[in-house]
């Protein structure tokens, strides 16, 4: 369990996370939602351990801040892609936490191939990784971050740069994970892609946990329109599932994209 | 699936085959450097002295060997590898493949601090002259770092830091060649980069810090192929980006105000000799510095061979050389990889 009690992340002057709360379980999948600017990505950098910060978050009882030793893999919304790798040579750099820095074990050989075959990425392993389309670049980052053998995923905006099929397949195999064990934390802009996938949402704004709760209630809370100040609706479709919406001020246009 | 074997051709990323065959490369080029020149020497009389057998060299022949072609050979295979590496090593840490060991303000520095010693001393020869342009150096470098501030791990940052600290050391440079206009010539050839100042001292004193500094890198070598990721993602795989970071640059341009300060500037070898070894083995993983070092070695005394032989008795200097032979080889490469650049 990853526990955060009383974060509070400041830059120079200014306050990013503010008091911040939240408990996120072992082998849950908890999204985090919010408008642009709520702090999302800085709390999933905090929980990496990368950022300095006041309060506590805990890992198993483990302070998070400059510790190395746990496996937490990070999917980065924009990733850096180094010039001339190819895809098998950033994967295998992927196994360094397990196997260790410039060591080819056969075990992480077979893991990196198997990993290559579920995520649709066979043939792909001697390109370059920068001449891969947006698409198939996703699948590489989340089968980087795969192959690390991770306790803990946590994922920026995983599907952001996604078209609506790769959207769900990219989620599905966040999915299969979580399934395995695995804690996976995501930041989304698209709470309805959320309320499908995860178990647990935590709705952002300002640097601090606004509401958070069972997806479904979540969704469902007057709290969460107003965390967007209410330019979004919440509609149920006939099979039960609930979709938010962008919507303007009043009307709560059901053709709207739902995409924010 | 987990009984799955790995399919046949288990290509591993990188291959010691690759590091030996990049050796045996530098001491055959080694070897016919040393054979080359006004006197012939043969592979045997080399050898046969080498190792105190009978039929060696001796007298006249014996001292061109082990204090004059010898020395420069060694000096010149230091330099090339000391280049070769601080270039791969910051086209890593700058995550830009047109990176080279001049940056960071190295270059103008050196050639501020040489340009000091000349000026100070006049036109003779200045036994100061590589102790000048390695404080000239290696302050610009701190000077870089110290003008970033809190900001260094920025790449971005660091990089233009260095173009300006850079442009402010060259243009008192300028300005000390303007008053003192009789050392122009001297300065000019030094910048143009030589090798014929090698004499033991200046070789042992040389490989003492490239040494030091390539065991350095090649140590946190696997490591650095973390800083080729995004920071978190380096951090998640277990190490701590900032700390890898700022061992290499410092290791780095330690051996490149070395390499300047006995040297002179010796343009593209720094962004040739990797490109080149990355464009062979498709592969960028810094496991490749040893056969780097070894290669931009090779590459070196090569150029320098060139450099004494091509329009002897006279002597081109060696920057033009590596220019010369080095850019058109370099886009043979990129061209037929199929632009490993992109």
């Amino acid at each position: 369990m990853i526990k955060v009690e009383n974060l509070t992340v400041k830059f120079q002057d200014t306050v990013v996370l503010d008091n911040l709360n939240l408990e996120i379980k072992t082998s849950n999948w908890t999204s985090i939602v919010g408008p642009n600017g709520a702090g999302k990505t800085t709390l999933l950098k905090t929980l990496l351990g990368m950022t300095s910060y006041s309060g506590s978050v805990s890992f198993n009882g483990k302070e998070v801040y400059k510790d190395l030793s746990r496996n937490v893999a990070f999917v980065p919304q924009r990733p850096i892609v180094p010039i001339g790798m190819t895809v098998i040579e950033y994967l295998t750099l992927g196994r360094a936490k397990v196997d260790g820095w410039g060591k080819e074990l056969r075990r992480g050989r077979i893991f990196i191939e198997e990993t290559l075959e579920t995520m649709q990425l066979v043939g792909l392993q001697d390109r370059f990784a920068t001449q891969l389309s947006g698409g198939e670049l996703q699948r590489v980052l989340l089968a980087r971050a795969i192959v690390q053998e991770p306790q803990v995923i946590l994922l920026d905006e995983p599907t952001s740069a996604l078209d609506l099929q790769y959207q769900i397949r990219t989620m599905d195999q966040i999915e299969i994970l979580k399934n395995q064990g695995v804690t996976v934390v995501t930041t989304m802009h698209d709470i309805t892609l959320s309320n499908m996938y995860s178990e647990w949402i935590a709705v952002m704004k300002n640097g601090s946990v606004l509401l958070e709760g069972v997806s479904d209630e979540v969704i469902s809370s007057p709290q969460l329109r107003e965390a967007f100040d209410n330019s979004i609706s919440v509609h149920t479709l006939e099979s039960g599932k609930k979709v938010v919406v962008a919507a303007r001020a009043e009307s709560g246009r059901r053709d709207s994209n739902p995409r924010p | 699936m987990n009984n799955k074997t790995v399919t046949a051709e288990f290509k591993p990323i990188w291959n010691l085959r690759i590091t030996l065959i990049t050796a045996l490369v530098l001491v055959l080029v080694a070897i016919l450097a040393i054979s080359i020149g006004p006197v012939a020497l043969t592979f045997q009389e080399i050898v046969r002295t080498f190792f105190a057998m009978e039929g060696g060299l001796t007298g006249r022949e014996r001292t061109l060997l082990l204090e004059i072609r010898l020395p420069r050979v060694v000096l010149g295979a230091l330099v090339g590898a000391a280049l070769a590496t601080s270039g791969a090593v910051y086209q890593t840490v700058f995550r830009n493949p047109l990176a080279d060991p001049y940056l960071l303000g190295t270059a103008a520095g050196a050639g501020l601090g040489a340009t000091i010693a000349i000026t100070s001393a006049g036109t003779s020869f200045n036994p100061a002259l590589p102790i000048f342009a390695f404080i000239g150096g290696s302050a610009a470098v701190a000077a870089t770092f110290l003008v970033s501030g809190r900001y260094f791990s920025n790449p971005g940052v660091l990089l233009l830091s260095g173009i300006a600290i850079g442009a402010f050391a060259s243009a008192i440079q300028i300005y000390l060649q303007q008053r003192n206009t009789e050392v122009l010539r001297p300065v000019y050839s030094w910048i143009l980069g030589q090798l014929t100042v090698s004499d033991w001292n200046n070789v042992l004193w040389a490989a003492l810090y490239i040494f030091l500094s390539l065991i350095i890198l090649f140590r946190i070598s696997k490591l650095l192929d973390g800083l080729m990721l995004s920071d978190e993602e380096a951090f998640s795989l277990g190490i701590s980006p900032n700390k890898i970071r700022i061992i290499a640059v410092v290791a780095a341009t330690m051996a490149t105000a070395t390499a300047v300060s006995v040297s002179g500037l010796i343009g593209f070898v720094g962004i040739i000799v990797p490109h080149i070894i990355k464009g062979i083995t498709r592969r960028v993983t810094n496991r490749a510095l040893p056969t780097i070092a070894l290669a931009g070695a090779a590459f070196l005394v090569l150029a320098d061979l060139g450099a004494r032989t091509l329009i002897a008795p006279a002597e081109l200097p060696i920057g033009v050389i590596t220019a010369f032979i080095g850019a058109p080889f370099f886009l043979f490469i990129l061209r037929t990889t199929k632009g490993g650049l992109k």
